[in-house]
């Protein structure tokens, strides 16, 4: 069974201050589980995602992260996403000049292993074949649709001018046409109103199911856990996991705050 | 309902062979050649004097200061005027031809190799309406005194600007003449090609553009080189506006490994006249390009937008000045380049704006991308002799962002594509102003190749 573990894991941030930094962080997530991190805002949590994902800022002094039992701490962040390990980050970044489409299309390219040359790429040139385009567009556009997102966000440059909603919206079209086993959602629910997060839970839970991915939901608040149903509730302190249980921890958190942690765990 | 398009093609070059040295002898010789009108056998004759007394530009002065001089085959060049006798378009080199491009999406296509029009045809519907897109030389025939009006009369294309426009004016052969009668709209572009091949000399084309009042026209013109040695090239493009005319100017080059370009552009527009002005900038082992605007009456509007990638040893260096002399004019320019390699590029950006300029909007912003150990310098500039305006100025020089990088690669995309995606979306707002999706197709394949070709 597929598994992504995270073993004592020990991360500091490059060239800055002790913020955010993993002290021994430990995780088992199998396929098809969903696993729900939550803590106060400094504790860590995207620390440990961008350290999963390989951003070269977050320094890994210690522990491992294993992929189906292997390691990929010296993988680059390409390798790891091919190897389908999937980040849906807080804040997106905008590229300008490249489209939502071209930038999907290298995307999944890439992640498919897609070996034909392209027509586009002849000439000699060593540029990674594209999956051709037609198909590519059919597909994209069906996946648009079911998160309700207009086809013109295709030519549109990449986050460049969307609003939050749409950003988050933008990463789960990239979570279902890169189809990982593993996906972290940083706060996907950040910027989302009402029926964005609706659009947005429907569409992580359909893809869960579908391709029995493993989940790390990563989150300040409760609310979109009551749309994506954790198995598992983790309270992140400190760099660490200082507490893990059901759904019900969740509830804890969310009507008593974080301040019993505070006092239990410093 | 769809009407039958009927061009009217002259496939081979009427021009007879001619190859002279550059001196004094061959000012006549050309003159002769061509039968040309007296006003114009002195117009060349006073400005082979000028050239005589000129010195070659002085590092010393700024334009100059970073240009390779020394490398430039300055001195022993020779004339060729041999356009080559073509029963097909599929005879020139391949390179130059975009097979993706169908000729129904150009109202008119002129193609000069050596110095002369190896072909060139334009649709039946626009010689109707007056459109003129001809060689100069054959144009004189039927427009001097419009020629004559506008000969190097641009504020930086009059043969006393340097030695090297001295030179161009004396001695040009070789010339592109676009005209657009009033009112008239030429919907689909105009194409012009100028090209030569190895059996070419020094490069001295000439081209002029004119639109009328009101005219539409969009002009979009690419230079190819496969000189064998290292081969001089000194060009003039002037432009005219006349008022509420719009232009699009595409101006491409893609000079050969060992060509050596002075390359001096002007616009003049005219009030209401509309200028897009879009230069990419790939080929030629060193160039040195003027490109001014010059808003001349109230409403002209300028918008500029350049490129450049540049590679191996070679040298960009480009001036560009956007000149206000009348209120409520417009103009905003944004150039960017990509450097890899040991390359080097130089911009330096004025903005004028003349005391007559009130409610003026003068906007320039000039960015770099570096790859590897090349080096751009970006020296921008702000003249301001008004006191109702809006100007700004930026230049950057930047690296690839390495937070773009890495949300690239954590999508699977390997390091190299993601960079060239990233070199591709710095041009792509520049290349967007390029029309014809085949132009585009092709300058993306030439981005494409630089990239992939350096990047080893």
């Amino acid at each position: 069974m597929n598994t992504l573990e995270i073993r004592d894991l020990q991360v500091r941030v490059a060239d800055e201050e002790e913020t955010g930094i993993l002290k021994g962080a430990n995780l088992v997530i199998r396929a098809g589980e969903i696993h729900a991190l939550m803590g106060p805002n400094g504790s860590g949590k995207s620390t440990l995602s961008y350290a999963l994902m390989g951003h070269p800022r977050y320094e890994v002094t210690g522990g491992d992260i294993l992929l189906n039992g292997e390691s990929i701490l010296g993988l680059d962040p390409d390798e790891r996403a091919r190897r389908g390990l999937f980040l849906a980050m807080q804040y997106p970044i905008a590229i300008s000049g490249v489209t939502l489409y071209s930038f999907l299309r290298a995307a999944v390219s890439a992640r498919r292993g897609y070996k034909q040359t392209a027509r586009d790429s002849g000439g000699g040139h060593r540029r990674s074949p594209l999956l051709p385009g037609r198909e590519f567009r059919q597909e994209v556009r069906a996946e648009m649709a079911k998160l309700e997102m207009d086809r013109t966000f295709l030519r549109r440059y990449l986050n460049e001018g969307f609003s939050g909603g749409e950003k988050k919206r933008a990463e789960i079209l990239q979570l279902a046409l890169l189809k990982p086993e593993f996906a972290i959602l940083d706060e996907t629910d950040s910027g989302l109103d009402i029926d964005a997060l609706r659009i947005v839970a429907a569409g992580v839970n359909r893809l869960q199911s579908e391709l029995n991915m493993g989940l790390l939901i990563i989150t300040h608040y409760q609310r979109i856990l009551n749309y994506i149903h954790p198995d598992f509730v983790h309270i992140f302190y400190e760099g660490q996991i200082v507490k893990s249980d059901g759904a019900e921890l969740a509830e804890k958190l969310e009507a008593e705050g974080y301040d019993w942690v505070r006092e239990q765990f410093v | 309902m769809i009407k039958e398009r009927t061009y009217y093609p002259s496939l081979t070059g009427k021009d007879k062979k001619l190859e002279l040295p550059v001196n004094a002898a061959a000012v006549a010789t050309l003159s002769a050649h061509y039968d040309e009108p007296v006003w114009l056998r002195e117009s060349r004759r006073q400005a082979w004097e000028l050239y005589a007394e000129l010195p070659w530009p002085d590092r010393k002065e700024e334009p100059w200061r970073r240009v390779p001089l020394r490398e430039f085959p300055l001195e022993a060049r020779r004339l060729v005027l041999a356009p080559p006798q073509l029963s097909s378009l599929e005879e020139l080199p391949p390179c130059w031809l975009l097979p993706d491009l169908p000729r129904a999406h150009c109202t008119g296509l002129l193609i000069h190799n050596n110095g002369g029009v190896c072909y060139a045809d334009l649709e039946e519907t626009a010689i109707d309406t007056g459109v003129v897109l001809q060689d100069l030389h054959q144009a004189l025939e039927s427009h001097e005194e419009l020629i004559r009006q506008y000969w190097f009369r641009g504020a930086i294309t009059r043969p006393d600007f340097n030695k090297f426009t001295a030179l161009n004016a004396a001695l040009w052969h070789g010339g592109t003449f676009v005209y657009v009668p009033a009112g008239v709209r030429v919907e689909r572009p105009l194409r012009t090609l100028t090209g030569y091949d190895a059996g070419g000399g020094t490069g001295l084309h000439h081209t002029l553009i004119v639109a009328e009042k009101g005219a539409k026209v969009t002009v979009v013109q690419e230079r190819y080189s496969l000189e064998a040695e290292p081969e001089l090239n000194s060009e003039i493009v002037e432009i005219y506006a006349a008022a509420g005319a719009w232009i699009r100017y595409v101006s491409l080059q893609n000079w050969g490994k060992q060509r050596y370009t002075v390359s001096v552009q002007n616009a003049h527009l005219e009030r209401d006249a509309h200028l897009v002005w879009g230069s990419g900038s790939l080929g030629g082992a060193a160039t040195k390009e003027f490109l001014r605007t010059e808003l001349r009456a109230p409403q002209a509007h300028a918008l500029m937008r350049g490129f450049t990638f540049a590679t191996g040893q070679q040298r960009l260096d480009q001036s560009t000045y956007q000149h206000h002399l009348a209120p409520n004019t417009y103009s905003d320019l944004l150039f960017r380049n990509v450097l890899r390699d040991q390359s080097r590029t130089v911009f330096y950006g004025m903005i004028r704006m003349e005391q007559e300029a009130q409610n003026s909007e003068g906007y320039q912003a000039n960015n770099n991308l570096l790859l590897d150990k090349a080096r751009a310098h970006s020296i921008p500039g702000l003249e301001i002799m008004a006191n109702e305006v809006s100007c700004s100025h930026g230049a950057t020089v930047s690296r690839l962002d390495p937070e773009q990088l890495f949300y690239l690669l954590s999508r699977a995309i390997p390091r190299e594509e993601a960079e060239y995606l990233l070199v591709q979306g710095f041009l792509n707002p520049i290349i967007e102003h390029v029309p014809l999706a085949a132009i585009r197709a092709h300058l993306a394949e030439e981005i494409s190749r630089r990239f992939w070709q350096a990047a080893s």
